[in-house]
């Protein structure tokens, strides 16, 4: 199937193979330790000893990508797949039923779209997830459960909405009312008519949203109240801001891995979907 | 065994935006068992909804209807959603207008066709994949084998309204409601999926609603016909008498402005001026009489009834056309 793929495809496969690897096996590798100052500050690219170079800080930016792969990869896949699930099952469930609980479960979507991100996490992690004690900290593992509930919260009204507009549509279809005149039942139709049409539109937009995950967790990094260790591309981001003109490749080698991750999710995704949907013929 | 279906004064309303939409107006018709009953009007004319209302299948909260129909002796009108869905598939089946919209595009013909074997029957996989086999074949469908694995998109028009009726046929239904099975295909192909549906009903003795907006479609395949205009029978008969002895203007409008090879070339053919009357608004006169060239006073302030003139010829019309015999 592999040798299939045009170039695009096999090098965005491969990339998001070696971004995994990364998550995995990243602190095992022979890199310098992500949270070690070197007397480099903001050194470009290609620098001796630091091939991505540095940030404002000293930080060796190979190293902080290649750690931070764990953080930005689990916490955007698990949100975005836990975002995904609930979006969908919910969407499909109000375009198909309609009347009532379509109605309920629109304005349900339309509010938690409405919730500034931002503000909702900030303050799920501030009930949630400090402690008032600055001496017994909260653990890192709660912290992250709380961020990654916080992020699924953004992500599965819009999915949500995705999909009720798009089982909407199919549930009019001929061949749905034909399966109904043949006596099956709406469970039966929901999984053989409405689930495998309703699907690539959920991959087209859950990937996006592993982009914009990876970004609004970098802003919750910001302010201070990201995953325990602060390593991730997006706290990366948040760090580099105010650091464009002195040291440029501390906002664009963060830029570039997030950019390529999203751009191969996007890519591997469009060529599953090829794959698994027979209304592109391949004749 | 007579009367089989049985309808009696259904009427369907929709209450939409402009107001009551009155689509199908006191219809009432009777078929026996393997019979087939042609169901001929223009668009609009409530055709379509009086097939679907027939099987139970409006479900949309905007639809009123009443009346009764009674499939061997039982009132579906009365069943609950649950059992009605029991009756569909295996005792009344529907083919659409549009083939191209009624399969399922991202799932293979083969399991399109066993789904209802296998729920409805219960055969197992193997036996399902069997019984598609045969039904593939009995619709005509070459190397029916291949034919399972392939998606919609890769099959022609015809082949995929043949697929249709497979699907139809899978619960060997007593009853097969087909609107306007052809009316997405092309002339040469609409005439093999006529004769296909006539032999297989013959076959399987199977009753059949055939709903068409074309008369020389219903002409060969059907034993009664219902010519419907503006939600009502306009007139009711034999397929032959019916081109025998045609008593509304409104059917021998129809029947002139078909093409017949006797018509000279360059010689233009007759319309029917006009269009249906609005269903939003209640009907005073005679529903044709706008259109009609032998209307008087009487067409257009009074509703004619239907007409029985003997034989089972039934009309709606005040004047109607002398029988030439």
């Amino acid at each position: 199937m592999f040798k299939k793929l045009n170039l695009f495809s096999k090098v965005s496969f491969v990339w998001i193979g070696l971004m995994f690897f990364f998550a995995i096996a990243g602190k095992l590798l022979p890199i310098a330790d992500p949270t070690e100052y070197f007397d480099v500050t903001g050194a470009g690219l290609f620098t001796a000893g630091h091939i991505l170079g540095t940030d404002s800080n000293g930080y060796d930016l190979l190293a902080n990508v290649v750690v931070g792969a764990r953080n930005s990869l689990s916490i955007a896949v698990i949100s975005v797949g836990l975002g995904s699930l609930i979006g969908g099952i919910l969407g499909i469930a109000a375009g198909y039923v309609r009347g009532k609980t379509d109605y309920v479960l629109s304005v349900v979507f339309n509010i938690f779209l409405s919730i500034p991100n931002l503000i909702l996490s900030l303050v799920l992690i501030a009930v949630l997830a400090s402690s008032s004690d600055p001496t017994v900290p909260v653990p890192d593992s709660r912290r992250l459960v709380v961020i990654i509930a916080s992020l699924t919260i953004v992500i599965f009204p819009i999915l949500g909405r995705i999909t009720r507009g798009s089982t909407l549509a199919w549930t009019n279809s001929e061949f749905v009312i034909a399966a109904k005149s043949m006596g099956m039942k709406d469970s039966q139709i929901i999984k053989r008519h409405i689930i495998p049409n309703v699907l690539p539109s959920i991959y087209a937009v859950a990937f996006l949203g592993v982009g914009i995950v990876i970004v609004v967790e970098g802003a919750l990094s910001l302010l201070g109240i990201g995953v325990g260790d602060g390593i991730s591309w997006g706290s990366m981001l948040a760090r580099a801001q105010g650091d464009l003109e002195f040291a440029p490749a501390s906002l664009l080698v963060p830029l570039t891995f997030l950019a390529l991750t999203v751009i191969a999710c996007n890519q591997v995704g469009d060529a599953l979907r090829q794959r698994l949907d027979s209304r592109e013929s391949k004749l | 065994m007579s009367n089989f279906l049985k309808v009696k004064n259904l009427d369907v309303k929709f209450s939409t935006a402009r107001g009551l939409l009155h689509a199908v107006k006191d219809v009432s018709f009777e078929l026996n068992s393997g019979e087939s009953l042609g169901i001929v009007g223009e668009s609009g004319s409530g055709k379509t909804v009086l097939s679907r209302a027939t099987m139970g299948l409006l479900t949309m909260s905007t639809a009123k209807k009443s009346g009764s129909v009674k499939l061997e002796d039982v009132e579906l009108t009365e069943l609950t959603r649950e059992e009605l869905r029991s009756k569909w598939g295996t005792e009344m089946a529907i083919i659409f207008q549009d083939p191209m919209t009624a399969l399922n595009p991202v799932r293979r013909i083969g399991a399109q066709i066993s789904e209802g074997p296998r729920v409805r029957m219960g055969l197992s996989k193997a036996e399902a994949k069997k019984h598609a086999i045969e039904l593939l074949t009995l619709v005509q469908i070459p190397e029916p084998e291949k034919a399972m694995k392939k998606f919609p998109s890769q099959l022609s028009g015809g082949m995929r309204q043949r697929v249709m009726i497979a699907i139809a046929l899978a619960c060997s239904p007593k009853i097969l409601f087909a609107d306007e099975p052809t009316t997405a295909l092309d002339v040469t192909v609409q005439a093999q999926i006529l004769s296909l549906l006539t032999s297989l009903r013959k076959k399987l003795n199977m009753a059949m609603v055939l709903v068409t907006h074309d008369l020389g479609v219903v002409a060969g395949h059907t034993d009664k016909i219902a010519v419907m205009y503006a939600g009502e029978i306009v007139e009711f008969a034999k397929t032959e008498d019916l081109f025998r002895n045609v008593r509304m203007p409104y059917t021998e409008a129809l029947i002139n402005s078909i093409p017949r090879i006797t018509t000279k070339s360059g010689t233009r053919l007759p319309v029917i001026d006009g269009r249906l009357p609005d269903p939003t608004i209640p009907l005073v006169g005679c529903g044709f009489a706008p259109r009609c060239k032998y209307a008087t006073d009487k067409c257009r302030t009074e509703h004619p009834d239907l007409v029985d003139a003997g034989n089972g010829h039934m009309y709606r019309c005040f004047f109607p056309l002398k029988v030439m015999n």
